[in-house]
């Protein structure tokens, strides 16, 4: 639990396993140590009678007895958090709400823990046939839990190992009114952080990864 | 031949009675089955005679079949009835005249000799038979009204026990299954009305109850912390007051006896459970289970012994308590020892809603990591603490009540031994039963305000985490000599201090200061803290060494400038060498006056400062 920030890292004529192996290293030599492996997985479940409404079912291993889902109609977006047998009721409504194979995403790779810094450095894959669209890094500055009061010292954490890639200004997610709140113009920036704000971004990221049309170039094997 | 009219006759519905008591009940014949219905009227025919008349039946018929008048049949009879009457009125006429036809009136028989004495005797009998029925049944009703009644007394059984009717026996439950148990023992016993002989005794009761002989005696279990062969602390465990003494009347009781008989069953199923999972951990150093003996390893050297007694009579299990001593009786232990099988109880029973189909049996806080979003660490430690057993628990709270004692030892032997300076320490009053602290403060007597050392220690399972002042943890073993090293070492660097502080108030000047003096003899732990200070002229110079193996040693030096016997040699000639400061020389510091190590340095300070003329 603590406060997570989610960047793209640009690819820069690199493949991805190459990006990975060099921010590993920057991390090693900072004295991370490995913690394993996370796995983040998306899934959209539509419905053909009604055209815009979606729901994405998401996984996160930090999480491993929840199952996010947003309902998305279009307009405004409903989270659910619920035990594992969601999945199961899902397959049992598969009439009305039809999974998407082809739009399945995923980001996975390594973890690091450096101090209170929780590191993973994410390649995001779609679909089964593994096609590569970019790479996530999620930083979790986990003894804090709202990010007005450690987005400072989370930036510089980032800039330290990211470098000039590093975000400058807070993310666009935390700085959009939350429209629920009674209280106006009050912002995620201020709130407590949740798990869910983390599937949330998560799902911000793919559903550009998912627009994104062609494959990034750095896919073409370099010759 | 005369015809007779058929009349059906019917058995009355009403039993018959057979005879009636004295107090006015019927006692009622049973009816009769079937079968002897059938005997009983099978035996009334005669056999011989129905034959004839079965032949004449016959007899009858042929003739009246002839006959084809359907009224020929009453015709006959009416004038077989008119010829009868007739005749009955001829006799009867006769008779009146009394010429021919004399009636005799029935002859009575001639009153019996009545003797009056006879009488009067007979009379008496009987009244006295009747007045004896009826003082033994008044008897019968007084002794109802004075003592026990049967019913009440079952009544008030029934409001404290479980009790159901199986045919003519009442069978009663002491099992501890309605609060959760699944011991596989029926804990059942039966009630039944005492005979006369059974109810003498100071209380008698009209309830005899019979209860299993397993059950019967006194039990309890006993948990013994030993040390080699020597006992450290014990406890013992059963539902029962072991400290009541009981008269003989009040054993009997029944009231008495169930809760005995729970407390054996009681004590039986917290030693199953307790062997079940004995057997079934994976204890770096496997658990022994012999016979009613439990053995775990809680420390090295220091065994817990769990044991089941049972002995048959009350009276060996008093004997046996009052050779007990009671000082060695932990009470905590005990407390917590039926704390945590109230719990397993508990959690049998109480399922944590919502009660679907598949979560039966899954522990609240599991249910709701889902929605909640536990994430990994938090799901660890849910894990942790629901698989833990009775019997983990109860050794890792009696590791803890032991890390307790031996903290508690080494802490009090060494404010004790140790004078100068003071050590306190404050127990914090409320704990868990796997986690308590303790607060030392390191003071001197009259020195109070200048300087205080003190520190925090955590006591858990088999490790101590010590909080100093400047913000260093350490984590002890379960070792005692570790936390005595830490104090020890605390003591000194309080002396150096507290002495820092006071040379400040008293205008010296602190020259330098090391808590890890590199010079002298190499100590097996730590090293001796040291300090140099002059005086405010600078013509004065004061050397500590406070060394802490074994014990606080504290040696003070001091140094003169201008040396007091300065001759100018060949090799120094200057005068003004004589500025350079002298050989240091040792302080008798046993023997200097003041009450404690500040107080003697500072009249040290002040011999030693020279005021400016």
């Amino acid at each position: 639990m603590g406060v997570t920030i989610l960047v793209p890292y640009p690819l820069e004529k690199k493949t991805g396993p190459e990006v990975i192996e060099d921010l590993a290293k920057r991390l090693l030599a900072m004295q991370a140590t490995p913690a394993g492996q996370f796995l983040v997985d998306g899934d959209i479940f539509d419905n053909p009678t009604m055209n815009k409404t979606k729901i994405h079912v998401m996984h996160n291993s930090e999480y491993p007895a929840s199952v996010f889902s947003i309902l998305d109609n279009g307009q405004k977006q409903i989270p659910l958090i619920t035990d594992l047998i969601f999945d199961l009721l899902m397959l049992k409504v598969s009439p009305t709400y039809q999974s998407k194979k082809s739009l399945k995403i995923e980001s996975k790779g390594p973890r690091y823990e450096l101090g209170d810094f929780l590191i993973k450095l994410g390649s995001v894959t779609m679909s089964q046939n593994q096609n590569f669209k970019g790479i996530l890094i999620e930083v979790d500055y986990r003894p804090c839990l709202v990010p007005a009061l450690c987005w400072d010292l989370m930036r510089e954490f980032m800039q330290g190992f990211l470098g000039q890639h590093a975000p400058t200004t807070v993310p666009a997610y935390f700085t959009t009114n939350i429209p629920m709140n009674p209280v106006q113009h009050f912002q995620r920036y201020n709130d407590t952080y949740q798990p869910i704000d983390t599937v949330q971004q998560y799902l911000e990221h793919f559903n550009n990864f998912r627009k994104q049309t062609q494959a990034p170039m750095m896919m073409t094997p370099r010759n | 031949m005369a015809q007779s009219v058929s009349v059906s006759v019917e058995a009355p519905i009403e039993n018959q009675i057979l005879s009636i008591d004295y107090d006015g009940t019927e006692v009622y014949a049973t009816p009769l089955t079937q079968s002897e219905y059938l005997t009983r009227n099978a035996a009334r025919i005669n056999f011989s005679k129905t034959i004839d008349s079965t032949e004449e039946n016959k007899e009858e018929e042929q003739t009246i079949q002839p006959t084809s008048n359907p009224f020929e049949n009453i015709l006959n009879k009416l004038k077989e009835a008119y010829t009868e009457v007739t005749v009955l009125h001829d006799v009867l006429s006769i008779a009146k005249e009394k010429h021919y036809l004399v009636l005799d009136p029935v002859p009575i028989h001639e009153p019996i000799e009545v003797k009056p004495m006879a009488v009067v005797y007979a009379r008496k009998k009987a009244l006295g038979m009747a007045g004896n029925i009826l003082i033994s049944g008044a008897e019968r009703l007084k002794r109802l009204d004075n003592g026990p009644d049967f019913q009440i007394e079952l009544l008030r059984l029934r409001q404290n026990w479980r009790l159901k009717k199986v045919s003519d026996n009442i069978i009663g439950d002491l099992s501890f299954r309605t609060a959760g148990s699944k011991f596989m023992h029926p804990g059942n016993f039966e009630v039944s009305k005492a005979d006369e002989s059974e109810m003498k005794g100071p209380n008698p009761s009209t309830l005899s109850v019979t209860i299993p002989s397993d059950l019967q005696g006194v039990a309890y279990i006993k948990v013994v912390t030993q040390k080699d062969q020597e006992d450290l602390c014990s406890a013992n465990v059963s539902t029962i007051d072991q400290k009541c003494k009981l008269q003989v009347g009040e054993i009997s009781s029944w009231q008495k006896k169930f809760e005995f008989a729970q407390n054996v069953l009681f004590c039986k199923e917290l030693f199953n459970q307790l062997a079940r999972e004995a057997v079934q951990l994976q204890a770096t150093i496997p658990h022994v289970v012999i016979g009613n003996q439990i053995r775990a390893t809680l420390l090295p050297g220091i065994q817990l012994i769990i044991s089941l007694c049972h002995s048959n009579s009350y009276q060996e299990f008093q004997e046996e308590n009052k050779k007990k001593v009671d000082d060695l009786h932990d009470h905590v232990l005990e407390h917590s020892l039926h704390q945590l099988l109230r719990e397993i109880h508990y959690k049998n029973v109480h399922f944590p809603i919502p009660h679907s189909g598949h979560a039966v049996g899954i522990a609240k806080k599991r249910l709701l990591a889902g929605p909640h979003s536990y994430d990994r660490h938090e799901l660890w430690e849910i894990t942790k603490s629901q698989n833990q057993t009775l019997l983990e628990q109860i050794i890792a709270q009696a590791q803890h009540v032991f890390m307790r004692k031996r903290t508690q030892y080494v802490l009090d032997t060494l404010a004790r031994d140790v004078k100068d300076p003071q050590i306190t320490s404050h127990w914090n009053a409320l704990n868990s039963p796997t986690l308590s602290w303790v607060k030392i403060n390191i003071t001197t007597h009259g020195y109070d305000t200048i300087t205080r050392t003190s520190l925090v220690i955590h006591v858990k399972e088999r490790s101590l985490k010590a909080i100093c002042r400047d913000g260093r943890v350490m984590h002890m073993s379960y070792e005692p000599q570790e936390l005595r090293d830490l104090i020890l070492q605390q003591i000194c660097q309080h002396q150096i201090s507290g002495l820092q502080s006071l040379s400040r108030c008293m205008a010296w000047q602190l020259l330098s200061n090391s808590n890890h003096l590199g010079i002298g003899d190499v100590e097996p732990l730590g090293n001796a803290n040291s300090i140099l200070i002059s005086s405010p002229l600078g013509d004065r110079v004061i050397a500590v060494q406070v060394r802490c193996d074994p014990q606080i040693v504290v040696k003070v030096y001091v140094s003169h400038s201008p040396k007091e016997f300065f001759t100018s040699g060949p090799l120094v000639q200057g005068k003004h060498w004589e500025n350079l400061g002298s050989e240091f020389k040792e302080v008798n510091f046993e023997k200097m006056e003041g009450r404690n190590f500040l107080n003697k340095m500072e009249f040290l300070m002040a011999a030693l400062t020279k005021i400016k003329e």
